[in-house]
């Protein structure tokens, strides 16, 4: 067979199943945005709407913008947060040796625990009665001693923000700590032989280095934080009330528990948009990194 | 202070801070391990110190929790996902790295787009189709969204392993006579083994842990562990020593598989971003 069909021949399998998996959803969802769509109503997944469903998440639901302002108040937290201390940590750990090469390996098990499991094992340990967490902050900070974590909106947002950056410093730190050892061990050397100080040298000579590498970490990390569900489901359930609702969580409750199809799918695709930067962004990255 | 005298103290300071990013790191974790073999009367006590039993360990493999089933599941799913996945990616991969195709760099994008979709944009015309088709609360059905999530992550990271194979053995084949078959059966994939085996395990892992696409198309027949995890929220509360078995059982099996490919954890999940 001749190269020229071959090469088409081979990719074709996987071309398929990537556009039926995920083009075809995205393609379906789309349509459905504009229609009644309501599941227990068979015609209304045909029956189309204008801009409805947009107009209505705009102007006549403040769910709608409640989840928007949890999910950008948590994006921002989650990505500053896990970004700083991953950061620290990297630099704590990268000059290697017994212990920290250890440590290195340790910080694999967090992330290869899934995020539903994440959630329930910080619900655990905020238990009013019986929580390690609950009962250390109530030692360290007494006011708190007697606060019911996930009963208070915004300690649970708290508790979210803090499985959530639990759950990811360690990858973090591991791709951080990949990018540290990729700058040349010379830079650094000729800044401290001119008589730069430890802060000099990071600010001036790592950090530089190391930023195409923190902006793929942020890039990344800014994906998964908006798309975040798994750990709020089993943590908070996006209460109390609609507290730590995030978008993923309003779209499921209104397209799985009220039915609404189309409107959730409108959402959805709003939620669309960012990603579509954000991946245009990364794919930049990727790519410059490929030549 | 002396030089030698601060030096020592910046090493205990960042020795410290270590120690604690250990400890923070795996307490949860640990937790839960304690609260597996705690009976439920311990549970609800800080105790450090408690009579280990296995009793959770058995109480969630019989009725009404049936964690059993939900372990098969877990299994046959992510197993035949993988087991699609992989062969599909690798012929993709190949040729994506050794050939130069019309729109090649489009098709890499885009599928790499596909990795950043919300599960949830994506979900929802599935449950209506399955809805429509019979295929809600099957193992087929998760099957076939799994490959959703893991082709993507199997293309790219195949890719960059076959980009590291030198092209000199397969021109030498090609020139003593071999087909572009022979050689990709002969040379690429047994230098690209390894490779093939980490993406698997990567790709297992996260067909395992998946959570939503679970949740939304099974309820009885084809529940995951994860979400059997749900089971133990009884109306009494929290079932925790039950909730941590299952925990258990749940994580274990992938922090061992974590563990094996550990090396290539950062280049497989950054699609080749960072290597």
């Amino acid at each position: 067979m001749r190269d020229n069909t071959l090469k088409y021949l081979l990719i074709l399998p996987a071309v398929l199943v990537v556009g039926a998996t995920a083009l075809w959803p995205l393609y379906e969802s789309l349509r459905l945005s504009f229609t009644v769509g309501r599941l227990n109503r068979p015609g209304s997944l045909e029956q189309y709407l204008f801009w409805e469903n947009y107009t209505w998440a705009f102007l006549y639901e403040p769910a709608f913008w409640n989840s928007v302002q949890v999910t950008a108040i948590y994006t921002v937290l989650t990505v500053g947060l896990t970004t700083l201390l991953a950061l620290g940590l990297a630099l704590l750990l990268a000059p290697g040796g017994r212990l920290r090469s250890g440590v290195q390996t340790l910080l694999i098990l967090p992330f290869a625990m899934s995020p539903a499991l994440i959630g329930v094992s910080f619900r655990f340990m905020f238990n009013p009665e019986f929580g390690l967490f609950d009962a250390f902050f109530g030692v360290m900070i007494p006011p708190l001693a007697d606060v019911s974590w996930l009963a208070d909106p915004i300690l649970a947002f708290a508790v979210c923000v803090m499985a959530d950056v639990w759950g990811w410093i360690p990858f973090l730190t591991l791709v951080l700590i990949g990018g540290l050892a990729g700058i040349p061990q010379e830079t650094i050397e000729a800044a401290q032989v001119d008589g730069a100080g430890g802060w000099r040298v990071f600010r001036d000579v790592t950090l530089p280095q190391l930023a195409p590498v923190l902006a793929v970490v942020i890039i990344l990390k800014s994906i998964f934080s908006l798309k975040t569900f798994d750990q709020i489901f089993m943590l908070t359930n996006g209460g109390p009330g609609t507290a730590t609702q995030t978008l993923s969580h309003y779209i499921y409750v209104n397209g799985m528990k009220y039915g609404q199809i189309g409107y959730a799918s409108s959402v959805a695709w709003l939620m669309v948009i960012p990603m579509i930067f954000l991946t245009y962004a990364y794919a930049k990255h990727v790519f410059r990194r490929g030549q | 202070m002396t030089g030698h005298q601060r030096k020592q103290a910046v090493k205990a300071v960042q020795l410290a801070l270590i120690l604690l990013a250990t400890f923070i790191m795996l307490i949860p974790i640990l937790w839960i391990f304690m609260a597996a073999f705690k009976n439920h009367i311990d549970v609800f006590q800080l105790k450090l110190f408690f009579t280990p039993t296995l009793a959770n360990f058995a109480e969630v493999f019989r009725s009404p929790y049936d964690l059993g089933d939900k372990l098969i599941n877990s299994s046959i799913v992510a197993f035949v996902t993988v087991l699609f996945a992989i062969p599909i990616a690798t012929m993709a991969a190949y040729s994506f790295s050794r050939f130069r195709l019309k729109g090649e760099t489009a098709m890499l994008v885009v599928i790499l787009a596909t990795q950043f979709v919300p599960a949830v944009v994506i979900i929802l015309p599935f449950f209506v189709m399955f809805r429509d088709i019979g295929l809600l609360d099957t193992r087929l059905g998760l099957i076939l969204v799994n490959l959703a999530i893991v082709m993507p992550f199997a293309i790219w990271m195949i890719k960059g392993f076959i980009d590291g194979i030198p092209l000199d053995t397969e021109e030498a084949a090609m020139v003593d006579g071999s087909s572009r078959l022979q050689v990709i059966r002969n040379i690429v994939l047994p230098m690209a083994a390894p490779g093939l085996l980490t993406a698997g395990i990567f790709c297992f892992i996260i067909a395992w842990n998946e959570f939503l696409f679970a949740l939304i198309l099974t309820n009885r027949d084809a529940v995951t562990l994860p979400i059997g995890l749900a089971l133990f929220r009884a109306e009494e509360g929290d079932l925790w020593n039950l909730l941590s078995a299952a925990g258990i059982i749940i994580m274990v099996p992938m922090f061992v598989l974590a563990l094996l490919i550990r090396k290539y954890f950062v280049q497989g999940m950054t699609m080749g971003a960072v290597r």
